[in-house]
């Protein structure tokens, strides 16, 4: 009796981790109070070295082939490989940069991951919400962001976030379109490397 | 509830502001697209020579509680629209929600400088007009840009327009036109204070501004009144385990960290 004890004990305390980093509402939590930790030590003179490290966190957590599909939508379908790998590398660079310049402002803020995952999609995709306070925001109002992740061999990944029901990765789809429209799929990934090459000037 | 109001709103709106414009059939949500535009620069440049400047002076000479109270005061007024449209709506929490607010903000709260209410419990759940015309059965509305106001739907701006129309407890603020001008300008200025420095994220942001504005509003108030938006009938029901297929998974691009 004691000894099946002693091994329920063990399993779980060793499984219980285990299967906690690997459940998407336990990613988001863990990943988001890691980058909240990160960003406290921002001082004003370390920014670069602080979004470094934010960025080597987050960027893996992120599917961007998969994200860059998404906003691309039907046009897709008829990208080569090559086109697929500029694309979702244009995209990437694009998201970063946009992105990770704004991430000091969440210094202080208070981020509260939903415990109830929707799952959908026979439990091969979630959506996981959370609701961000910014207490330097005026009327310190929580802000919804919702994050949707897929099952991967190497475990879950995220491919969509949305800011109060606006997705971060469809908002493009229409841009993309017309882009693809005007000069087809080199058309778009020339334009995708004009904004990244000005935003680069605009950085330096 | 289908009001005579509702079928009658939209055509007036429609056939005052967009009969002289040739309809573009590209966007599901978007036919007016070609006016929208032209508004959409009218704003930008009314914007960048004017509004953001002032804007910017704004926030350089004053003290940042003082731009909290200003802001609070618009804000209580909201509350009392609020109020009227959680009554239309039949949501009588809500509207006594509303009451309460605008009731404790107007007297201890000194005019609605200070929002005592918030931090008292009572949530914030503004309520527009537009938002009743969406819960009456209005749901699907197009993409409409107003002139000054900047992104609307022709549901939210009809909304707004009757709402001007309305006397409201604003009209003990001002009592003459250059008054009423004076209100509404520390309004504007107001609200662009806030928002200083998207304008920036939003060009870094986008391939083209004019259509990451539309989508993202219209994304967002599709959520808000509990929709979703019209699909492009070759876009319809994209599935992404379909789309990426066998490239699912593929490693994700090597990108050297953005130097700052």
């Amino acid at each position: 009796m004691k000894k099946y004890l002693i091994a329920a004990l063990v399993l779980f305390g060793l499984c219980t981790p285990a299967l906690a980093t690997d459940t998407p509402q336990s990613l988001i939590q863990d990943t988001s109070a890691q980058v909240l930790d990160m960003l406290k030590k921002e001082d004003g003179k370390n920014t670069a070295k602080v979004r470094g490290q934010v960025e080597a966190l987050v960027i893996p957590k992120f599917d961007f082939t998969r994200m860059t599909a998404l906003a691309v939508g039907r046009g897709w379908r008829d990208a080569t490989p090559e086109q697929k790998q500029a694309l979702t590398r244009e995209f990437q660079t694009m998201l970063v940069r946009t992105y990770s310049g704004t991430m000091t402002r969440f210094k202080n803020a208070q981020i509260d991951v939903k415990p109830n995952v929707l799952l959908n999609n026979e439990g091969r995709e979630a959506t996981v919400r959370s609701e961000v306070v910014v207490p330097s925001s005026k009327d310190n109002k929580p802000v919804a962001i919702d994050y949707v992740l897929y099952k991967t061999a190497a475990g879950w990944k995220v491919f969509n976030v949305s800011v109060e029901g606006a997705s971060l990765v469809t908002v493009y789809r229409n841009q993309f379109g017309d882009e693809i429209r005007k000069g087809g799929i080199d058309g778009l990934i020339r334009a995708l490397q004009d904004k990244n090459a000005k935003l680069t000037r605009g950085a330096a | 509830m289908k009001t005579p109001a509702r079928r009658l709103l939209p055509a007036l709106v429609a056939s005052a502001l967009l009969t002289a414009c040739a309809s573009n059939p590209n966007n599901p949500y978007d036919p007016y697209e070609p006016f929208n535009r032209k508004v959409y620069g009218f704003n930008s440049a009314l914007d960048r020579n004017v509004v953001k400047p002032v804007a910017e002076g704004y926030r350089a000479v004053t003290p940042s509680p003082v731009r909290t109270g200003i802001s609070n005061f618009y804000a209580n007024l909201k509350d009392f629209y609020s109020l009227f449209n959680n009554t239309l709506r039949a949501e009588p929490e809500k509207a006594l929600n509303d009451l309460m607010r605008f009731t404790l903000n107007s007297t201890f709260g000194l005019f609605g400088l200070i929002d005592i209410a918030t931090p008292a419990g009572l949530a914030d759940n503004k309520t527009t007009l537009g938002d009743t015309f969406a819960s009456w059965g209005w749901k699907q509305s197009n993409y409409l840009v107003l002139p000054f106001f900047g992104p609307s739907t022709v549901r939210d701006g009809s909304g707004l327009g009757l709402s001007f129309s309305m006397p409201g407890p604003e009209q003990l603020v001002y009592h003459n036109t250059p008054e009423a001008a004076a209100f509404y300008g520390l309004y504007g200025v107001s609200q662009r204070e806030r928002l200083l420095g998207l304008e920036k994220q939003l060009d870094e942001a986008s391939l083209d501004a004019y259509t990451f504005t539309r989508d993202a509003y219209m994304q967002m108030r599709a959520k808000e009144v509990g929709t979703t938006l019209p699909k492009d009938s070759d876009e319809e029901d994209i599935d992404i385990d379909d789309l990426v297929g066998d490239d699912a998974s593929a490693p994700a691009a090597q990108v050297a960290p953005a130097k700052p």
